[in-house]
């Protein structure tokens, strides 16, 4: 029973008429790292918001280390949060900063001071320790409002976008360090993010949202290689996956691919014959094939080679985007022999978009 | 003369040219005249030399006549007592309403911006009103609190030697509260309201909110408008025209009012400079707190 840190069911949230969030189910295990993710708007951030009680919920059970949290108020749930922009207390020093809440409870001077130095050893503030957070730079301020969440050793971390002010190069590399620091702390962590290549590779469980609702939830890879639809299909994987309207042959053993013009594939298991559908193809699962064995030849139209792996275009309708993992010399307008496997196809209906099979 | 021409010419100079318009204006239309008074001070001035800058020279015997007249030091008390209260009555009314209308409940907006009537009333007007409403015989002032149990008999506010300055005070913290409302709004607003989220889930309360994050970020605008509340309160005068003219028996008399008092009804223009000069330490000493306090912005 509390297995689970945070439960969450059957939770909506309105803003007056605006259906925000819609019947959210959400178990969060201790010691996991779920990334909420979504396009902005999908209630991503709102819904942690209503973790942290900065939001009320309309309807629902939320229950955060086995009690029932609804009315509580943000200061008694016991969870940090790490904000988008930072929200650093600007006229506070970075101790001042990482003590605050220790303060807020009454802790001592002395026993504060030393926990700021310990959690600022950690994080590689020790230096800056006297600094105020104008005087710091992007990256500093990030490590400031992390270890302002760690002191506190809360029940959980909220993370809200907190790397999307940050450069690139900062990125992947904060990305590494903040997973680190949750294994490190055994924590249990919610981050928000609009970036799927953040949740895919930082959580275990990652949670995709769209207008409200939960699209799907799963480990990373299992989104990746079943997604429930076509919306969480198209928004996990970079570049993302390419749809082609499609019609179940006769047999009900092959799917005639429309690309302006007809490519009939082979399919694993049988579905019912002529019915029309939408086929998934992840661009690395089209491999160069040798001239004799394909069915599928496709002409060239862009080719761009980023040094490690080249993205064709093909000049179909709709174009697909193929990545291949070396160094080929294709040019526009050639016709390439392409391999594709036929159990990475993925099926969709074409009117609910929900995965077949 | 060419290069100079040419700099602003050439754009280097633009902005030098453009600075000394408005400091040649300040120097004429302030400086001079600042500088006159003090000169004023140090002179034997009358009816007779008023016309003519080359006056006897007479040191500190002006400071010094001031000191030794009898009323000058109560004045002076009635003065910091006048500044004191007012301030502080402006300041903690006006800053409770800032909160109040911070809190965002529908129709606050509107609400707030009705106080700014007060503000765009004429001194004289705002006396006047005020006479009727302390009005020692059928003032509404006096009804309140004697129906209200908290005096038995009538005050006279303005006949009253112990209540007149007083009286002056009600008014102009009246006059002054929308101000400082407003000017108190402006910096509660430029408040980032994440950083009061981020208080409330490092765990303080309401009260430690308010000490640990509204306070401290709200300090430059605190210093900004206890200074200028310095500054306005010693240049208010249309209220002790319209209220009490300094009476009875300089009870209720401030040193701004005195100057004037001094120079343009005693006609003794060089005690009515003494005073203004000593009042211009104190503004001095108001607008180095103001600038001090409007430079120190923070904000990471």
């Amino acid at each position: 029973m509390t297995m689970h840190q945070i439960e969450l069911s059957g939770v909506n949230k309105y803003y007056g008429a605006y259906h925000a969030l819609r019947d959210i189910d959400l178990k969060i295990r201790k010691g996991s790292f779920v990334a909420l993710v979504g396009p902005s708007g999908c209630g991503k951030s709102t819904l942690l918001r209503s973790l942290a009680g900065l939001e009320s919920i309309s309807a629902g059970d939320l229950v955060i280390a086995g009690a029932r949290m609804n009315g509580v108020p943000p200061r008694k749930r016991d969870l940090a949060m790490v904000f988008q922009s930072y929200a650093l207390y600007p006229h506070m020093t970075v101790e001042e900063n990482l003590t605050y809440s220790l303060r807020m409870r009454g802790v001592g001077k002395a026993e504060a001071r030393r926990k700021a130095q310990e959690v600022a050893a950690t994080t590689g503030l020790s230096n800056l320790l006297g600094r105020y957070p104008r005087e710091l730079s992007g990256g500093q301020r990030q490590r400031v409002a992390m270890s302002r969440a760690i002191i506190r050793n809360p029940k959980a971390f909220l993370f809200d976008e907190p790397l999307s002010n940050l450069d690139a190069a900062l990125r992947v590399h904060m990305r590494k360090e903040i997973r680190a620091l949750h294994d490190r702390l055994g924590a249990t962590s919610v981050y928000v993010t609009h970036d799927q290549i953040e949740a895919m590779t930082m959580a275990d469980h990652v949670v995709v949202m769209r207008q409200g609702v939960i699209e799907q939830q799963g480990a990373p890879l299992e989104l990746y290689d079943r997604p429930a639809n076509q919306f969480v299909a198209g928004f996990i994987g970079s570049p993302a996956m390419n749809f082609v309207p499609a019609q179940v042959g006769a047999d009900g053993r092959s799917v005639v691919l429309d690309l302006g013009t007809p490519h009939i594939v082979a399919l694993t298991k049988s579905v019912e014959a002529r019915r029309t559908l939408i086929v998934g193809i992840r661009p690395e699962h089209l491999q160069l094939a040798s001239e004799m064995d394909t069915a599928l030849r496709l002409p060239v139209g862009n080719v761009e080679s980023t040094g490690a792996a080249t993205y064709v275009t093909t000049a179909t309708q709709p174009e697909l985007i193929i990545v291949l993992n070396n160094r080929v010399s294709i040019r526009r307008g050639e016709t390439l022999p392409l391999h594709l496997d036929p159990t990475h196809l993925h099926l969709f209906d074409k009117e609910t978009q929900i995965r077949l099979v | 003369m060419r290069r100079l021409l040419l700099s602003i010419r050439d754009g280097r100079g633009f902005d030098i040219g453009l600075v000394s318009v408005p400091l040649a204006f300040l120097f004429a239309m302030a400086g001079l005249p600042l500088i006159y008074n003090i000169v004023m001070s140090f002179q034997e001035v009358d009816m007779f030399s008023l016309g003519t800058f080359a006056r006897p020279f007479v040191g500190f015997r002006n400071y010094a006549t001031l000191f030794s007249l009898p009323e000058t030091w109560p004045i002076l008390g009635n003065t910091a007592i006048f500044v004191v209260a007012s301030i502080a009555g402006q300041f903690t009314i006006g800053f409770a309403l800032a909160l109040f209308f911070w809190t965002g409940f529908p129709g606050s907006s509107w609400l707030r911006g009705l106080f700014l009537v007060s503000w765009v009333m004429p001194g004289l007007v705002v006396g006047a009103i005020w006479n009727w409403i302390l009005s020692g015989d059928f003032g509404v002032l006096n009804y309140i609190l004697r129906e209200s149990g908290l005096v038995s008999g009538n005050i006279f506010w303005r006949s009253d030697p112990d209540f007149s300055l007083w009286a002056v005070v009600i008014a102009n913290i009246w006059l002054g509260i929308s101000f400082n409302m407003i000017l108190l709004s402006v910096g509660l607003s430029a408040i980032p309201q994440d950083l009061y989220e981020a208080a409330e889930l490092d765990g303080a309360n309401v009260m430690q909110r308010f000490y640990t994050i509204t306070l401290p970020m709200m300090r430059s605008t605190i210093g900004a408008i206890i200074a200028l509340g310095l500054i306005f309160t010693l240049q208010q005068f249309d209220l002790f025209a319209a209220i009490t003219a300094g009476g009875p028996n300089n009870s209720s008399n401030v040193a701004q009012y005195w100057a004037w008092d001094m120079s343009f009804r005693q006609y003794d223009f060089a005690q009515g400079a003494t005073i203004s000069v000593i009042m211009i330490v104190f503004v001095m000493i108001a607008s180095v707190v103001y600038v001090r306090s409007t430079r120190h912005e923070v904000r990471g």
